[in-house]
């Protein structure tokens, strides 16, 4: 008797709720513990002696039962799923219970033992954490979300500082057209040699004032992030036709150094424009008071050590050695950078221009959409100090650009990303 | 006599369609440089009535082509009409450098008959 009892305060002294059901008495209870008190509010001397139907509603006791044949049928140890169990004061308790079948032989009864946990701290906890984690969620999205805006809004300013240019670009091919109608409605004679080639003419001139309005409206539209296959040298081509007038005007020389054997990227299009307007149009500032001003566009693959080696530690974060990155470098011959301008370069409002001539967010939104691609943005003066180049090192591979899959997985984007396979290759 | 007219701009297609409509009156030859750099050099060797000028060029622009004929002795007397597609300041400011001279400036896109008028206007004054 005093080994039962030591058992016995052994058991209520558990931090883990104990009871036992004989199987073959109609799974009455044997064995009720003060934590299993605790948890249900039953008292021992009401639930010995007694079912899961005397004690609970029906719904309940049935899945009890259930539950406890199952254990008796399979003879060994089972998880029970996790459980609510409201006490007769209306509060929740979630219970975690593992149940065991017993054979006593001295009796030989067969119990089954369930050992329930009290795990409504846990989950109170875990709903808590969980509660904290969509806010989070909810505030990191407002903020992509925000980010999303503030390049938006730099892209008007830029479209704004370039509509003059591309309307100029425009009146060129209407003038031509013009032309074109004026000599053909005085009467066209039928050995007249000029007329194929003035339709030859006419006809290039729409082609060239719609690829002009449709990549000016490409450029504008508002979109999410979104990823297509792209080819540099066609990227760096739809650039240089926005930006035509800007470099005529500053008189600028320009030359892309192709690159052979290049692989795709994987970029949104028109924030790259952005990107690609933003340096070419701060080159050209840059170089206001050159002479011959001049720009350099080359586009490079390198390998990561490589690349390692020459841009210090913080590269390792963005990419993986052994990977292959394409480098595109804007070269310019003007003033380049003070050295006292290095490190607020990409702050917010930062400008070195005069008023009415930047923003000063440029920079700070062109880094933004380099790193939303996984890559990076550097501006550094040349190593003969004739100028600065602006570069960036993209990755090749679709799954080093984490950073855009995750904000299209969070419901930012309201487009599917697409990723059309390149015509090359 | 057909009155010789010399056209530079940049803007190659813009340059034929252009000639071909003056020529196709029989009242004018028409000269086209693309390059304005070597405007000066072809003016010289062409030796034109007027000059039709295209404000917006890579390398030299309207402005400096006209300064090189007005400091030549033979073209400072030949008549300049500037062309341009007029839309913005800095364009109207190097419009305005050409308008202290003898020139006119008309907009692109080209209005045929006016510019035929301007044309006749202007030789006539040249007395040409």
């Amino acid at each position: 008797m005093e080994k039962l009892s030591i058992v016995e305060s052994v058991l209520d002294n558990l931090p883990v709720a104990i009871f036992a059901k004989d199987a073959t008495n109609d799974f009455t209870f044997v064995l009720w513990n003060k934590k299993q008190e605790e948890v249900t509010t039953i008292r021992s001397e009401k639930a010995i002696g007694k079912n899961d139907y005397k004690l609970f509603a029906k719904e309940s006791a049935d899945y009890f039962r259930s539950v406890d044949k199952a254990v008796i049928k399979r003879g060994k140890l089972m998880k029970v799923p996790d459980e609510i169990l409201e006490t007769k004061d209306g509060e929740e308790v979630h219970l975690r219970t593992v149940k065991i079948p017993v054979f006593d032989p001295a009796t030989q009864r067969q119990l089954v033992v369930g050992i329930s946990e009290d795990i409504t701290e846990q989950v109170r906890s875990h709903e808590q954490l969980e509660t904290l984690n969509k806010t989070l969620s909810e505030a990191n999205r407002e903020l992509q979300e925000t980010q999303m805006q503030l390049i938006q809004a730099e892209k008007l300013e830029s479209i704004g500082r370039l509509a003059a240019g591309v309307a100029h670009e425009v009146k060129n091919p209407l003038a031509l057209l013009l032309l074109g109608v004026d000599y053909l409605s005085q009467g066209i004679d039928a050995d007249d040699e000029n007329v194929d080639k003035i339709l030859t003419q006419m006809r290039e001139a729409v082609e060239r004032a719609d690829r002009i309005v449709r990549g000016l409206v490409d450029f504008s539209s508002q979109r999410a992030l979104t990823r297509e296959a792209i080819r540099l040298p066609d990227l760096i081509d739809d650039v240089l036709l926005l930006v035509k007038h800007e470099l005529t005007r500053s008189n600028t020389k320009v030359e892309v150094r192709p690159c052979k054997d290049l692989p795709p990227v994987f970029l949104d299009l028109s924030k790259f424009e952005q990107v690609l307007i933003n340096l070419i149009i701060n080159a050209t500032h840059a170089m206001a008071d050159e002479p011959n001003p001049k720009l350099i566009i080359e586009v490079v693959t390198e390998s990561l050590d490589l690349v390692v080696k020459n841009q210090g530690a913080r590269k390792r974060e963005v990419f993986r050695s052994g990977d292959k990155v394409v480098i595109l470098r804007i070269i310019d011959n003007g003033t380049g950078i003070m050295d006292a301008d290095t490190s607020r370069l990409f702050d917010p409002f930062f400008t070195t221009k005069a008023t009415g001539k930047g923003t000063g967010l440029g920079l700070s939104v062109s880094r933004k959409i380099v790193g939303l691609h996984a890559g990076e943005l550097k501006i550094k003066n040349r190593e003969d100090q004739k100028g600065a180049i602006a570069q960036i090192t993209l990755p090749t591979k679709l799954d080093a650009t984490v950073g855009v899959d995750s904000i299209v997985a969070k419901g930012v984007d309201t487009n599917p990303h697409k990723l059309a396979p390149s015509d090359e290759d | 006599m057909s009155k010789k007219v010399m056209l530079v701009d940049d803007e190659a297609g813009f340059t034929e369609l252009l000639k071909m409509n003056l020529e196709k009156s029989g009242d004018y030859e028409v000269m086209i440089e693309n390059d304005s750099m070597k405007a000066l050099a072809t003016a010289r060797k062409f030796q034109p009535d007027i000059v039709l000028l295209d404000v917006v060029m890579p390398g030299m622009d309207g402005g400096d082509v006209q300064a090189l004929f007005q400091a030549d002795p033979i073209l400072a007397k030949v008549p300049v009409i500037m062309l341009t597609a007029l839309v913005d300041s800095a364009e109207l400011s190097a419009g305005a450098v050409a308008q202290s001279g003898t020139s006119v400036m008309l907009p692109k896109p080209v209005d045929l008959p006016l510019l035929l008028r301007v044309l006749e206007e202007n030789l006539e004054a040249a007395g040409k």
